[in-house]
C-alpha cells in the first residue's frame, strides 16, 4: 500500500532513471568521438547537483532554506584536496569528508537551528560567507588562487580501477556516485524519519504535539545535508585537479537554489535535471556573452514567479499520473 | 486508590499584569469524562496549554499518573501519555487524513521503525485504519485535509489525538462551528472514547456538557469557581452569577 | 601618561573613530531602508546591496555628463523611487500573495540582484571606479585631522535618518505608513492606500540605499560586487537592531561600525566580518527580535 508520497517518490525514481539513461547514451557518444570537454563539464554538472540535492532536502522537505551549503561543499572540495596531495586514495579522501562533515555540519546545525526562516536563511548565508572570507585570506590554504596540483587518482573498488583523469570513465563514476547520494536521500525521506521533516515544513508547531522534540529531526536533517553537499564537493579535486575559494563563495549557494528552485524543489530529482539544464544553459549562452548571469537572472526569476514548482514540478504529477496514481480532487 | 490519571496542583500563570491561570487545583480519575467550562476569557485554552506543555506555569505542578511533569515540553508529556486537540484546528492541511493519522500513530512504532520505509510501519497503518474505520473518515483517506469539510477537520482533530492511544486526551472545544448533527455525532464518539481514555474537554454546548460530563469544573477570571457533577454545578449560585450575573 | 593618552586619542582612536562614524551613517541609511522593508512589507530584500550600488553607478553616469555632485544627489533619489515603485508592483506582488511568502520574496530579490550585478559589469566594466572628492579639504579640530567630506556625510547622514523618523513618527503619513505595518486589512478599511503605501515604502528604502551608494562613492569606489560586500554588515544592524525598528537600526548601526573601526585598530581587518557575524548570531540566538522591538510583524 502506497500512499501519495511514496507513490511521488517513485515518480521521482522513474525520472532519475530516464535521466541515467541519457547520461549513459552522452558518456557512449562522449566516448565514440574522444571528446574530453563536455565529458568534463557534465561531470561538473553533476558535482553540483549534488549541492543541490543537498539543498532540496533542506528547502524541499524540511522547509529550511539555506543560503550557505557551500561552505560544506567548499569543505569537501578542500578537505579532499588536501587528502589527495598526501595520499592519493579516495577512500581516504571521502572518509575523512565525511567524518569533518558530520562535525562541521553537527556545529553549522547547532548554531543555524536556533532559529527558523528568514533569519536561518541569513544565519546559513552569514557562516559560508566567513569561512569564505577565512579560507580565502589563509595562505595556507592557498589563499585566493586555492590548491593547485591534485594528482590523478585511481579510484580502486577491488576488481577494477576507474582513473580521474578518464573523462569518459570518471564521468559515469561520478554519475553513480551522484545515484548513490539520491538514492540515499530518496531511502530516508520515505522513512518515518523523513515523513517527520515533511510534518516540520507543513506544520512545525503541531510536531511536537505529535510526540517529536523538533530540534533533533532538524539538526538530523541538516546534518546529512552537510554531508552530501560535502561529497559531492570532494569529487571536485578529483576532476580538476584544483579547489578555489570561488567554490565557498555566496555564488556557489546561490547557483545551487537556482538550480534546484528551476528544477523543481521537493522533487529530490529536480535537483539533478536542474543541474543539467543550468549547466547547458551557461555553456550555450556563454558562447554568446560572459554576461550569462543575466539571462539565467531572468530565466530564475521568471521560475519563481510562473513556475514556482520548477521544471519538475510539472513533469513529475504526469509521471505520477502515467503510473497509475488515483487522481484525488 | 491509585493515583489520579491528571492532576493539577495550585498551577498558575501571567501574562504581563494579567493572571491567565490562578491557582488551579483538580484531580482527573481514570476513564471519566471531565469538562471544563466558563465564559469567554476564563483561562480555559491557558489551562490546556499549560496542561500539554505549550506554556510554561509561574507556579504549580502537573502531575500524570502522580508523576510531576510541570514545566516539561509537550513531547515529553506525549511520551507520557497525554494527547491534546486544538480548538483552531492545528494539522497538517497538506498532507493527507491518513497521513496525518499515520504521522501521529507511528509513536506506536519502536524508533528503528524510524529508519525503514514507512510501509513497514504494519501497526501504525493498523491504526490509522481503525481510526479512519471509527471516525468515519476512510473514504477520505487520500485528501489533503484542506480540502475537507469543517466538521470533518474538527472529527480529525480529535482522531490525530487519539491516533497515539494515549492515558489522558485533552479536548479542546472539538464541537467549534459544527454543525448540530455533527456535534450529536461527535459527541457519541467522545461517550464511546471514555472506556479506553480519560477525557478532559472544553465545551461551550452546555446541552453537550451536561449529558456528555461524569465531572465539570467551572472557571471564572482564571480562578477555578466549581467543581462537581453537571447537576451540582448547574444549581451552584456562584456559577449562576458568573455566568448571567457579571459575565 | 596624560599626553601619551591624548596622543592615542588625537591620533590613533579619533580618525578611526571617524572612520566608523562615516561608515555607520551610511550602514544605517541602508539598513533603514531595508528594516523599512521587512518591517512593512515582510519582504527580506536581497537585491537591496545592488540598489546601493545602483546609486553610485547612476551618479557615476551623471557625473561622467559633467552634472555637479548636488545635483546628482537629488537626482539619484529621484530616479530611484519610480525604479523602486515599479519592482514593487511588478515583481515582489506578484508573488506576494503565495504561501510561502518569505521564501518566495527573498529568491526573488536575490534572482533581482544577480541581474542588477551583472547589468552593472555589462553597462560600466568589472573595474572599480573612483569619483573625485566632492568636497577637498580638511580641518583641523583640537589636532584632529578631519576631512571635510566625511564631515558632511556624518552630518548630511544624519540629518536624512532625523528627517526619515521625523516623518514615520511625527506626520499624518508615517502614520499611514505604520497603521498600514501593523494592520494592513484594517488600514485598508480606514482608507489608507496600502497598495500604495507599500509600493512607495519600498522605493522610499531602495532610494535611501541608493543614496548611502552616491554619498560613499568617493571613499570606497564603485565597482559591480560593492552591494554584495555591504550587505552582510547591513543585515546585522537590521538583525541587532530589530527587524523593522527605526531606532534600532541608529543605535545598531553606530554600535557595530565604532565595534569594527576600533577593533581593526588591534585584529587583521579579516577578521572584522567574523566579528560582526558572530555578534549577529549571538544576537539570533539569545534575542532574535533583536535589541529593539518590530514596527510590524515580522
Amino acid at each position: 500500500m502506497a500512499d501519495a508520497l511514496t507513490r511521488s517518490m517513485r515518480a521521482s525514481h522513474v525520472l532519475a532513471a530516464v535521466l541515467v539513461v541519457a547520461a549513459l547514451i552522452f558518456a557512449a557518444v562522449g566516448a565514440a568521438i574522444d571528446d574530453t570537454f563536455y565529458l568534463r563539464l557534465g561531470t561538473e554538472a553533476l558535482i553540483f547537483a549534488g549541492l543541490a540535492l543537498s539543498v532540496d532536502i533542506l528547502l524541499g522537505y524540511t522547509g529550511l532554506l539555506s543560503l550557505g551549503q557551500a561552505l560544506y561543499f567548499g569543505l569537501g572540495a578542500y578537505l579532499s584536496a588536501l587528502v589527495l596531495m598526501v595520499t592519493p586514495s579516495f577512500w581516504a579522501a571521502m572518509g575523512a569528508t565525511l567524518i569533518a562533515a558530520i562535525v562541521v555540519g553537527a556545529i553549522g546545525g547547532f548554531i543555524a537551528n536556533r532559529v527558523r526562516g528568514v533569519y536561518f536563511a541569513l544565519i546559513t548565508f552569514g557562516m559560508a560567507q566567513i569561512v569564505a572570507k577565512i579560507v580565502y585570506n589563509t595562505r595556507a590554504l592557498g589563499a585566493s588562487d586555492g590548491l593547485i596540483g591534485v594528482p590523478v587518482i585511481n579510484v580502486n573498488f577491488g576488481i577494477a580501477s576507474i582513473s580521474s583523469a578518464s573523462p569518459v570513465g570518471f564521468f559515469l563514476f561520478t554519475l553513480a556516485f551522484i545515484v548513490v547520494l539520491y538514492a540515499l536521500a530518496a531511502y530516508l525521506l520515505d522513512t518515518p524519519f523523513g515523513r517527520l521533516l515533511i510534518a516540520l515544513k507543513a506544520n512545525e508547531r503541531r510536531v511536537p504535539f505529535l510526540g517529536y522534540s523538533t530540534v533533533t529531526p532538524r539538526l538530523t536533517a541538516y546534518v546529512i545535508a552537510a554531508v552530501i553537499a560535502a561529497l559531492s564537493g570532494a569529487l571536485y579535486p578529483m576532476l580538476r585537479g584544483f579547489v578555489s575559494p570561488e567554490l565557498l563563495f555566496f555564488s556557489t549557494s546561490g547557483n545551487a537554489v537556482i538550480t534546484l528552485v528551476t528544477g523543481g524543489v521537493g522533487t529530490l530529482v529536480g535537483a539533478l535535471y536542474g543541474g543539467i539544464l543550468l549547466t547547458v544553459l551557461k555553456s550555450v549562452v556563454g558562447s554568446y556573452t560572459e554576461h550569462h548571469l543575466i539571462v539565467i537572472g531572468l530565466l530564475f526569476m521568471g521560475a519563481v514567479i510562473f513556475l514556482p514548482r520548477g521544471l519538475m514540478g510539472i513533469v513529475r504529477p504526469a509521471v505520477e499520473r502515467w503510473l497509475g496514481g488515483k487522481v484525488v480532487p | 486508590m491509585s493515583a489520579p490519571v491528571l492532576e493539577v496542583r495550585e498551577l498558575s500563570v501571567h501574562f504581563g499584569g494579567l493572571r491567565a491561570v490562578d491557582n488551579v487545583s483538580f484531580a482527573i480519575a481514570r476513564n471519566r469524562i471531565t469538562t471544563v467550562i466558563g465564559p469567554n476569557g476564563a483561562g480555559k485554552s491557558t489551562l490546556f496549554n499549560l496542561i500539554s506543555g505549550a506554556v510554561r506555569p509561574r507556579a504549580g505542578q502537573v502531575l500524570i499518573d502522580g508523576v510531576d511533569m510541570t514545566g516539561q515540553p509537550p513531547h515529553r508529556l506525549q511520551a507520557a501519555g497525554l494527547a491534546r486537540s486544538f480548538q483552531i484546528t492545528n494539522l497538517f492541511f497538506e498532507l493527507s487524513v491518513a497521513e496525518n493519522l499515520r504521522l501521529a500513530a507511528q509513536i506506536l512504532e519502536p524508533n528503528r521503525m524510524a529508519w525503514r520505509p514507512v510501509g513497514a510501519s504494519r501497526r501504525a497503518h493498523a491504526r490509522v485504519d481503525e481510526l479512519l474505520a471509527r471516525f468515519g473518515l476512510a473514504d477520505k483517506a487520500a485528501y489533503p485535509v484542506g480540502k475537507l469539510s469543517h466538521g470533518e477537520q474538527r472529527r480529525l482533530e480529535v482522531a490525530v489525538a487519539l491516533a497515539c492511544q494515549p492515558k489522558v486526551l485533552l479536548l479542546d472545544e472539538p464541537t467549534q462551528g459544527m454543525s448540530h448533527g455533527d456535534t450529536e455525532d461527535t459527541a457519541k464518539l467522545i461517550k464511546s472514547l471514555a472506556d479506553d481514555v480519560t477525557v478532559l474537554l472544553i465545551e461551550h454546548d452546555i446541552g453537550l456538557v451536561m449529558s456528555l460530563s461524569d465531572q465539570v469544573i467551572v472557571m471564572h477570571q482564571g480562578q477555578k469557581l466549581a467543581e462537581g457533577t453537571p447537576a451540582e454545578v448547574r444549581s451552584n449560585p456562584a456559577v449562576q452569577a458568573a455566568y448571567f450575573g457579571h459575565a | 601618561m596624560m599626553t601619551a593618552a591624548l596622543e592615542y586619542f588625537q591620533f590613533v582612536l579619533a580618525p578611526q573613530m571617524l572612520i566608523g562614524l562615516v561608515l555607520g551613517v551610511a550602514v544605517i541609511l541602508v539598513a533603514l531602508g531595508l528594516t523599512i522593508i521587512f518591517g512593512l512589507l515582510d519582504v527580506i530584500n536581497m537585491s537591496h546591496g545592488e540598489f546601493y550600488a545602483l546609486g553610485a553607478f547612476i551618479a557615476l553616469a551623471l557625473a561622467s555628463i559633467g552634472l555637479p555632485f548636488w545635483l546628482l544627489l537629488l537626482l539619484v533619489l529621484l530616479m530611484m523611487l519610480p525604479v523602486g515603485y515599479i519592482v514593487e508592483r511588478g515583481l515582489i506582488q506578484r508573488v506576494f500573495h503565495s504561501g510561502e511568502r518569505h521564501v518566495t520574496t527573498l529568491l526573488l530579490t536575490f534572482g533581482l540582484g544577480l541581474v542588477m550585478e551583472d547589468a552593472f559589469r555589462l553597462a560600466f566594466g568589472p573595474n572599480p571606479h573612483k569619483p573625485a572628492t566632492p568636497i577637498a579639504g580638511a580641518i583641523d579640530v583640537f589636532g584632529v585631522f578631519l576631512p571635510l567630506y566625511r564631515l558632511f556625510l556624518i552630518a548630511g547622514g544624519a540629518v536624512i535618518v532625523a528627517l526619515v523618523a521625523l516623518v514615520v513618527y511625527r506626520t499624518r503619513l508615517g502614520a499611514m505608513v505604520r497603521a498600514a505595518a501593523f494592520d494592513r486589512h484594517m488600514a485598508a478599511s480606514l482608507g489608507v492606500p496600502v497598495q500604495h503605501v507599500y509600493a512607495g515604502a519600498f522605493a522610499f528604502g531602495v532610494a535611501l540605499a541608493g543614496l548611502a551608494g552616491v554619498l560613499l562613492a568617493p571613499i570606497y569606489s564603485v565597482f559591480p560586487t560593492m552591494g554584495r560586500d555591504f550587505i552582510l554588515m547591513a543585515f546585522t544592524v537590521v538583525i541587532v537592531g530589530g527587524m523593522g525598528s527605526i531606532a534600532g537600526v541608529i543605535v545598531a548601526g553606530l554600535l557595530l561600525t565604532q565595534v569594527q573601526a576600533i577593533s581593526s585598530l588591534y585584529i587583521s581587518p579579516v577578521w572584522s566580518d567574523p566579528i560582526v557575524f558572530g555578534i549577529m548570531v549571538i544576537m539570533l540566538m539569545v534575542r532574535p527580535q533583536g535589541l529593539f522591538g518590530r514596527l510590524g510583524h515580522g
